[in-house]
């Protein structure tokens, strides 16, 4: 055995460095050179491409600009306190959810995870003009509702507190995400040997569970925090009738003015990466030195919690949930779909049969760019996830299960992009690669590699906690029996790892189907794809085309999620024989 | 843009195109022209523009002449300028014609554009024209829309909306800084109407909106009564049966020239000028009048929108060096004025 090891070391010497300066090339091209053209952009007033670099005089003209503009200040606030509630709220909505279908008996569990995913394939447009539908204080459906009830409360959704409930409840399903295949990969005699000392369960839930899935809590509750940082269309359907602007509404307003302030909004950007940069650091910090290594070469069955007749209630707080979230936008979206016009004279209106009909669609599927923004949208969306769920593998595998030298550089590198808006990045990748020899520009390529690197960190770190969670033991058994490093992580680390791969994946394609920012750069005419087309139609003033398009979008978006609710369900049955 | 609309301003125009067809496709251009542009077969087209109302533009243009293809790249106003100054300078420019809001923007980028005047130079009005080489293909104009439901005593003039009836967020107002459409508007109303118009107006304590489209959306929706709106923008959704109405003021209507142009690295330079021939055509126009809710800068206009009394309505086109010049002071004087933070 000796002898077996020695050979197996002996080629990793040299494959090692190897690998390491590949994946830090591919991450500098990926990263590091559009951040370069950012960076650049941001220290001065010129356009790399058009420039070229030998005009580059750098001043810091546009940072001190953007720091002292009163306006930056209060969009800055006004960004923490909506991302900051927002997260608050998704990471108790996001924690009990994943706990009531993972870990407790309640009823229809399954149709229950299904369904509280929802919210994720809404594109943040579609959900701010839903609830600008529903709650807007003047004509929203809920306000015409309570008048024809009498009941003289009014919902303002055009409010901080709007803002923020829709962050919250929107964004749950990250925290969902992250934390319910923790708690599935969860060796429960942790929590068993809690309860024989005498724990009750609710202590044995924050003692025991919770702290122990506490890097997927922590992954999840600063993935939402720092998505929701970057989300437009939120804030621009519900803050804007307010007032109320947030840093991404003013890098919209700089970026769509004439003639465009690009090189401030990358300032503005650049300030916005420091504030995520600080973040991660402090995430490392407190997770640095722990080990939650929950899944041991022990064979478990994930155990459920009983809860008697409470599982009714619990059963009825998440109908309660899915109403909200999942039935009263979408209803809304389906009236503005199919009704013509969406003025209501009063709650009668409503059932008015003579206003609804298929205009709409007819109009939508009537637009040549409708079908061909589906094909291309689909293209893009399974290339990003294929080779996305690949460099992540392998980025999160050597950070997590090597110790490589260069791992860590990898780390940062790999988790920069989720801090830069979507529409400035999307102007660097334009001017990064549109000089690249060969014909990337103008395919569906160039927007599934912004795609890729833009939602790198989402999939490397919705990776990492499933590597995070697998023991080293089982992949030392694997070597002690004389497999290779690449056998190793094809038998043991990606069948175990399987649901954990399949839902970034999963999230990589839904986020590449919804992503407007990057593509609204590197799209032509015949790559055109549907966020693009979305913005047409919402731009244009058109609710009812919107919502119509918005609809088609879910209906594809759903198709997809359970086709992958199916692969992950049979992933975690062979993922538990393994173990 | 709705389908049946969109069949009826067609047929409209169909109906008026009564004269051979050889001799009408003379005012678009030679036939060796016809004939190369034939031969290329397609063109692309960048517009700033709504893609919808474009792709309506396209199928009409397909109508006279069916065998060019028209593949469309739209991107709003800034940003379209950004990618049109990038691809150029990798040469990877793709559009051959070029179709922009903002006259300022392309003018510092005239050099991308060649030379090219239309068949009917002549019959455009001067002032609509700021540079040789661009041409307004669109030309849009300013309206007041109402909400006929909620409205029971509608404005009729720009002066009427600093009514005090009209107080308490029920106006809604597309924001000074959100592009070149909105500057000319306000630069009209501080020119004609009044140094404290804009003071006035503001006293009614409007809904400030970022652009022009969600405006009309509420207008129909009813979230506002009354706004100030580009006619094109609620037109269409008149026509389709919303409860709303417009009128263009006497006091005058702020229109804006866009500036189209043909790449100098136009690929199918035959096609794109048989393209830009038609669109600014009287026929082109004139589709655009009909179905589109367009105005037009033609001094003779073919066609007016409804409720336009030509002798009644006064255009007003701002004067080009004034509108570069005057912007970003008045602009942020009109921020501070409707305490709109930027």
């Amino acid at each position: 055995m000796p002898a077996s090891r020695e050979s197996a070391r002996a080629p990793r010497r040299l494959i090692a460095p190897l690998w390491i300066a590949g994946l830090l090339v591919l991450l500098t091209f990926l990263v590091l050179y559009p951040l370069a053209m950012l960076v650049f952009g941001a220290l001065s007033d010129s356009n790399p491409v058009i420039d070229g670099f030998a005009k580059f005089s750098p001043s810091l003209d546009h940072f001190v600009e953007v720091v002292v503009n009163e306006n930056v200040h209060l969009a800055f606030y006004n960004a923490l306190l909506a991302c900051g509630g927002g997260t608050a709220l998704a990471v108790v909505i996001g924690l009990f959810f994943s706990w009531i279908v993972v870990r407790t008996n309640t009823p229809f569990r399954g149709f229950i995870a299904g369904a509280s995913m929802i919210p994720l394939f809404v594109p943040p447009l579609v959900a701010g003009v839903a609830w600008g539908i529903l709650g807007s204080p003047k004509t929203g459906l809920l306000n015409i509702a309570l008048k024809w009830m009498d009941i003289d409360f009014r919902f303002d959704f055009y409010s901080m507190t709007g803002l923020i409930v829709v962050f919250g409840i929107y964004y749950a399903p990250y925290v969902y995400m992250f934390t319910s295949s923790a708690l599935r990969n969860m060796d429960p005699s942790l929590e068993e040997a809690s309860e024989v000392s005498g724990a009750s369960a609710f202590t044995t839930l924050f003692t025991v569970t919770f702290p122990l899935i506490a890097p997927a809590i922590l992954a999840g509750t600063l993935l939402s925090f720092v998505v929701m940082l970057g989300i437009y269309g939120v804030p621009a359907a519900l803050g804007a009738p307010a007032n109320i602007n947030v840093l991404t509404t003013y890098i919209f307003k700089l970026t769509a003015w004439s003639p465009p302030l690009y090189n401030t909004a990358a300032a503005v950007a650049i300030l916005l990466m420091l504030v995520t940069a600080v973040l991660v650091w402090a995430q490392q910090r407190v997770l640095s030195g722990k080990s939650f290594a929950t899944v041991a070469g022990k064979a478990f069955r994930p155990r459920q919690l009983n809860l008697g007749p409470w599982r009714w209630f619990t059963f009825v707080l998440a109908l309660v949930y899915l109403f909200v979230v999942v039935v009263l936008p979408t209803a809304a979206l389906v009236i503005a779909a199919f009704r013509r016009f969406l003025f209501f004279k009063d709650f009668n209106a409503l059932f008015d049969a003579k206003a609804y009909g298929m205009w709409h669609f007819n109009a939508v599927f009537d637009n040549p760019l409708t079908m061909l923004s589906i094909w291309n949208t689909l293209k893009v969306g399974i290339v990003t996830a294929i080779i996305g769920g690949v460099v992540a593998f392998a980025i999160g595998y050597t950070v997590n299960r090597t110790s490589l030298r260069g791992r860590r550089a990898i780390d940062l590198l790999a988790t920069i992009p989720v801090a830069i808006p979507g529409l400035v990045i999307g102007v660097a990748y334009l001017w990064a690669w549109i000089g690249l020899p060969g014909g990337l520009y103008g395919t569906i390529w160039i927007l599934a590699l912004a795609f890729v690197a833009r939602f790198m960190p989402d999939t490397v770190k919705a990776l990492s906690t499933s590597f995070m969670q697998i023991h080293r033991e089982l992949e030392e058994a694997a070597w002690i029996s004389g497999r290779g490093v690449l056998s190793t992580i094809f038998t043991i680390v990606l069948p175990l790892a399987r649901p954990g791969v399949i839902a970034s994946m999963t999230l990589l394609f839904v986020l590449a189907v919804r992503e407007l920012g990057s593509s609204l750069f590197l799209y032509t005419s015949d790559t055109t794809v549907m966020a693009v087309l979305l913005l047409d139609y919402y731009e244009g003033g058109n609710t009812g085309k919107t919502a119509a398009f918005s609809l088609v979008q879910t209906l594809i978006l759903g198709g997809l999620l359970c086709i992958t609710t199916l692969l992950s369900r049979t992933g975690t049955t062979s993922a538990t024989r393994v173990g | 843009m709705k389908r049946r609309t969109l069949m009826t301003g067609i047929a409209g125009a169909a109906a008026s195109w009564s004269l051979p067809a050889l001799a009408q496709n003379n005012q678009f251009g030679p036939k060796e022209l016809i004939d190369a542009a034939e031969k290329e077969g397609s063109l692309t087209y960048y517009t700033a523009n709504f893609a919808e109302v474009e792709q309506e533009v396209i199928k009409a243009f397909n109508k006279r002449f069916p065998k060019i293809k028209v593949a469309m790249v739209r991107a709003p106003g800034g940003q379209l300028i950004t990618r049109i100054k990038t691809e150029a300078a990798a040469g990877k420019l793709a559009a051959d014609v070029v179709d922009h809001s903002d006259r300022g923007l392309m003018v510092e980028i005239a050099d991308l554009f060649q030379d090219y005047t239309p068949p009917n130079a002549a019959d455009y009005r001067p002032d609509a024209l700021v540079h040789p080489k661009f041409w307004p293909g669109v030309t849009l104009g300013w309206c007041i829309a109402y909400n006929t439901q909620l409205v029971k005593n509608a404005p009729k003039t720009w002066m009427d909306l600093t009514k005090p009836e009209y107080k308490g967020k029920q106006i809604g107002q597309v924001v000074g800084p959100s592009g070149g459409t909105t500057w000319t508007r306000i630069m009209f109303e501080r020119q004609v109407l009044g140094d404290d118009y804009w003071k006035k107006q503001a006293e009614t304590q409007p809904v400030l909106f970022p652009s022009g489209a969600p405006t009309s959306d509420s207008l129909v929706r009813g979230e506002i009564s009354i706004a100030p709106l580009l006619y094109n923008i609620i037109y269409t959704k008149i026509v389709e049966g919303a409860p709303a109405e417009t009128l263009f003021a006497p006091e005058g209507v702020p229109i804006i020239p866009y500036a189209d142009g043909i790449t100098k690295t136009s690929k199918s330079p035959n096609a794109a000028k048989l393209f830009m021939n038609w669109r600014l055509s009287k026929e082109g126009q004139e589709f655009a009048i009909k179905s589109l809710g367009n105005i037009t800068s033609l001094k003779d206009p073919p066609a007016f929108p409804k409720g336009w009394d030509p002798k009644a309505v006064k255009v007003w086109v701002p004067k080009f060096d004034e509108f570069e010049k005057l912007r970003a002071s008045w602009v942020e004087e009109w921020n501070k004025t409707y305490g709109y933070r930027q």
